[in-house]
């Protein structure tokens, strides 16, 4: 565990979260999402938690980044709010 | 306005509170906090019981994976069983078996909603490097789950892996085609498969008169030595069904997600 | 010692392109350029990287105490090395590829606009 570069990982990582909240376009949030995801596997992963690294960076940053975009293809892609 | 100023106060008000709680924390991989060593005078602790004897219970070094598909092999069973739930809701709520009752699509012109690979050279680079890709990715997803017990991985990691190359190829290429490889009925009856895998290895114990998924008791059936190897062995049955439910699901969820629960061109 | 030279030197070129993709990423005026420096900057520098990678870890390749598992890193680095060199060029090329179909302009000097007529294009959108 190296405190700066998780300090670096968890500011990376609230940007991206307010990011994916803030973005009008549903697309754009589904892909910073994606950014997120990686970002707590790589936070994982240097923590120590291999396997629940792997475990997001498949799904949490890869098979559910399709599904949110194949959803969202498929219905609206502005946000109401 | 005002409902977001009100929801940043309470996010901000609780976010201070989980910062000042963060403080009474045991440091990072502290030997003697609670969860490691246990309460003094209380319970002894679980973690230290499986880091100190999982090697020798079941001689498989990943903790993890052991913890997971042996000591708590119930957990993971209903977890596997969870997924599944959510695989059928989605064909439930989506899948339109009748096709004149389909609601439209956004963009009715077939030549445009169905992926296609023959004719439009901007798809044959993509779809050539995915048909290339998914293999490879198929073998390391095979990999991941059968060398699960010795390095990080196991069943849910590489069900994923197997279920999203053949996204890739659904996604590159064009989801008919994927689906006369890997059609509906292969589909759902794999993810039933796969738990009927898993519950089938738990139910083979009680033959013997022992507990549900006490695999030790599975060594004569593997002919191995001891108890250990027997639940070693065990647990890659276990990681294979688990993986067989996790690839069809998530095909499954992205077919009927992707096209309206159609199957009909693409995305 | 020739075995770390080597690797430093393919380190530090792989980040000099990443520096090149960096700016050029931040500097170029349309999407298509944009592109371009992304896509060849990071295949090229993640290439070189972890490559260099891959070469430092030649050190014990004449220690026979442990079996062959240097060779095995060796083997594991070229094959992550051979998967990106396949996909990340696949990726940029569909990613402009959905660029032009969506109807972004690329910058072109005045005069030579008329082979933007595409039939895959949808009508070009007026640029943000």
């Amino acid at each position: 565990m190296i405190v700066t570069f998780d300090i670096i990982i968890l500011i990376f990582l609230v940007v991206a979260a307010i990011i994916a909240l803030s973005v009008k376009d549903l697309l754009a949030a589904a892909m910073v999402f994606s950014i997120y995801g990686f970002l707590i596997c790589l936070l994982w992963a240097e923590m120590g938690a291999v396997d629940v690294a792997f475990t997001e960076a498949t799904v949490g940053a890869g098979v559910s980044t399709v599904l949110i975009v194949a959803t969202v293809l498929n219905t609206r892609r502005r946000s109401s709010d | 306005m005002k409902a977001k100023i009100f929801a940043s106060l309470s996010v901000l008000i609780t976010g201070a509170i989980l910062l000042y709680a963060v403080t009474d924390f045991p440091d990072f991989g502290d030997p003697g906090s609670p969860p490691n060593a246990g309460v003094p005078g209380g319970a002894p602790s679980a973690s230290r019981y499986y880091l100190e004897n999982t090697y020798r219970d079941t001689k498989v070094p990943n903790v993890v994976t052991a913890v997971l598909a042996d000591y708590r092999g119930y957990d993971t069973m209903f977890e596997t069983v969870v997924i599944l739930t959510a695989g059928i809701a989605i064909f439930a709520i989506l899948r339109v078996l009748r096709r004149d009752d389909a609601p439209a699509a956004p963009d009715p012109d077939p030549a445009r909603t169905d992926h296609t690979i023959d004719g439009d050279h901007h798809r044959i680079i993509v779809g050539t490097t995915c048909r290339i890709a998914a293999p490879l990715i198929q073998i390391f997803a095979l990999y991941v789950v059968a060398h699960g017990h010795y390095s990080p991985g196991g069943g849910f990691q590489g069900g994923v892996m197997l279920g999203a190359s053949f996204i890739l190829l659904a996604l590159s290429g064009s989801l008919r085609e994927t689906l006369t490889r890997f059609s509906e009925s292969d589909y759902m009856r794999m993810a039933f498969i796969g738990i009927v895998i898993y519950a089938g290895l738990g139910l083979l114990p009680m033959w013997v008169g022992r507990n549900f998924l006490d695999y030790g008791a599975l060594s004569g059936l593997f002919m191995t030595k001891g108890e250990e190897m027997a639940r070693s062995h065990s647990m890659l049955g276990v990681e294979i069904g688990v993986a067989v439910t996790v690839m069809s699901i998530m095909f499954a969820m992205f077919a009927n997600l992707s096209t309206r629960g159609r199957l009909r061109g693409g995305l | 010692m020739i075995v770390t030279v080597l690797s430093i030197l393919l380190i530090v070129t792989g980040l000099v392109f990443f520096l090149g993709a960096a700016v050029g990423l931040t500097r170029f005026p349309d999407f298509y350029c944009r592109m371009h420096a992304a896509g060849k900057g990071d295949t090229l520098s993640t290439l070189l990287v972890i490559s260099g990678f891959a070469v430092y870890q030649l050190h014990g390749i004449d220690d026979f105490t442990e079996d062959w598992p240097v060779l095995l890193v060796v083997l594991k680095l070229l094959a992550v090395v051979v998967f990106i060199y396949l996909t990340s060029p696949t990726s940029t090329s569909a990613l402009a590829d959905a660029g032009w179909e969506d109807g972004i302009d690329p910058v072109i000097e005045p005069g030579h606009e008329n082979h933007l007529e595409d039939d895959c294009r949808k009508p070009s959108s007026p640029q943000p």
